[in-house]
């Protein structure tokens, strides 16, 4: 999914006509104060992260003046929550709060309904989940017709909205529901909504999260690349997104797992498919190695798209080393895969001599592979090679995740150590 | 120098170097793990039986035939792979 910042969600929130606090988003503490002195009274400066509990991660903070914005501003912006940093803050004006509400629109996948599903409480302002499940109302809405005023209002009576406020609520969600249609939303949150002291709906907090598949149709977001990403977008992230964003020829997928290119331990990680990465991650868990990247060729990608993946991932600085875990029988014929690696270990190994590279092939099409890697790498593998590290595995080992494990493990310590005393 | 382009990649055969080829290994992986593009013509290796437009619908970027002619022909024949980005990424690091 593609996720917005609260800033971003509420600029979009009132773009479509949705009551928002009066606010704008600062990246210096002189901006901060600027947007204060807009506003004009006392101000919520809230810390923009992709991340949950940011009140208790002491990232928003209520003053009185401008000044006062600007110093919890240079707190807030120089903090890290959950290892992501706060490089942006928003700004907006305290609210009187008379209570706090909480609703959702999310997909409910359920076998029957698999339509869009609205969740309410009266129970704003905390995690959804410490909420007892009576206080949850939930309501499925009909994916082509929307949520419908009268069945807004049926909804609010169920979840004890008092009479004379039952319009307002009603005229609310609704809103909010086709804002949820419009922007083609996975999920809308607003935790809270609030009714101020003048008896307005206001929406005091956002998570808006986009179905990847429909960034297309809304240039106006300016997504640079839909999807899910751990963190901020990184080069790596942009290439494997050139890889994939034209070429619809099978899975090419690559991204960032929070590397930092420095550190020892970090595998370029390249499994074929969704359940091989998982035990790869397994095999790579288990001996203490991290996984520097998330790759997969899955789908039965043309020979190009494959190359183009195992060659960003080889090309990432200071790895210990390369897997290419095939951890499941793959219907796809490997025998794409295996006339990619060999072009691309032909061409990068002279750069890294002597990384280990862990090559675990199986399914459709194996022995013709085998023969591809083994005839198209015997000249690097000889014991003073480029590829000396080089080890092909078939369906011999094809869930063993300890083997191939402690195999990478080997292997990257003792190129660990040769790269120490060379002193690199 | 016979250059071919598919969808996103180019292969350049250096067909002074196919006439002593005894292989024609190219040609044979073309057939084999592909739709058979490259044929031999003359003793080279050659599209011309096909229009462009029939060589970027009907190529499937395997890489084979660069393979094959690496291992068992002359090492005539190359295929550049564009990836966006990445050679910026390496000069940034110092690695290009
Ligand atoms: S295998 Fe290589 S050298 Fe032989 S004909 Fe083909 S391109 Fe030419």
């Amino acid at each position: 999914m593609a996720k917005f910042l609260e800033y971003q969600g509420k600029e979009w929130l009132a773009k479509a006509g949705i009551p928002v606090p009066k606010g704008r988003s600062a990246s210096s503490p002189e901006e901060a104060q600027q947007a204060a002195e807009w506003i004009g009274k006392s101000v919520a400066v809230k810390g923009q992260v992709q991340a949950g509990g940011r009140g208790k991660a002491g990232i928003v903070k209520l003053v009185e003046t401008s000044s006062e914005a600007s110093a919890a501003a240079a707190e807030i912006l120089v903090k890290t929550v959950k290892g992501l940093p706060v490089r942006q803050v928003l700004i907006e004006e305290k609210l009187a709060i008379k209570k706090e509400y909480y609703c959702s629109f999310v997909i409910n996948n359920a076998r029957d309904a698999r339509c869009p599903m609205l969740m309410f409480s009266s129970e704003g302002g905390m995690d959804i989940e410490s909420v007892p499940e009576e206080l949850i109302f939930k309501m499925n809405i009909d994916p082509i017709f929307g949520l419908q005023i009268y069945d807004a209002i049926d909804f609010c009576v169920r979840a004890g909205i008092p009479n004379k406020e039952l319009s307002k609520f009603a005229s609310f969600l609704t809103k909010l529901s086709q804002v949820y249609k419009k922007y083609d939303c996975q999920t809308l949150e607003i935790n809270p909504f609030v009714m101020t002291e003048d008896g307005s709906l206001i929406c005091a907090d956002c998570k808006m999260e986009i179905d990847n598949s429909s960034v297309g149709r809304h240039p106006e977001f300016g997504i640079k690349i839909a999807r899910d990403l751990p963190g901020e977008v990184t080069e790596l992230d942009m290439i494997g997104w050139s890889i994939e964003e034209t070429d619809a020829r099978g899975t090419g997928f690559l991204m960032n797992m929070g590397y930092d290119e420095v550190s020892p331990g970090y595998i370029g990680y390249h499994p074929i498919g969704g359940g091989s990465a998982m035990m790869g991650l397994d095999a790579l868990n288990q001996v203490g190695l991290k996984p520097a990247n998330y790759a997969d060729t899955s789908g039965n990608p043309v020979g190009s798209k494959i190359y183009r993946v195992a060659k960003s991932v080889l090309s990432q600085p200071n790895i210990d080393g390369y897997l290419l875990g095939g951890f499941m029988m793959a219907n796809q014929e490997q025998w794409h895969h295996a006339n990619a690696i060999v072009k691309v270990l032909w061409e990068e190994l002279p750069k890294k001599p002597g990384l280990p590279c862990v090559l675990l092939l199986c399914g459709n099409r194996e022995d013709e592979s085998m023969e591809i890697l083994r005839k198209g790498l015997a000249e690097l593998m000889t014991s003073d090679g480029i590829g000396k590290r080089i080890e092909i595995y078939g369906k011999e080992h094809v869930t063993d995740t300890k083997f191939i494990g402690q195999r990478l493990l080997a292997l990257a310590k003792e190129y660990r150590a040769e790269k120490d005393a060379q002193g690199k | 120098m016979l250059e071919i382009k598919e969808k996103s990649i180019t292969i350049s055969i250096d067909t002074n170097k196919c006439d002593t080829c005894e292989t024609k290994a190219c040609a044979a992986a073309c057939k084999k793990y592909a739709r058979g593009l490259l044929q031999i013509v003359d003793g080279k290796p050659s599209v011309e039986h096909l229009s462009a437009e029939e060589v970027l619908r009907l190529g499937t970027e395997c890489l084979a035939c660069e393979i094959a002619c690496k291992f068992e022909g002359n090492k005539a024949l190359t295929i550049n792979i564009p990836i966006a980005g990445l050679d910026v990424y390496l000069t940034k690091r110092g690695l290009q």
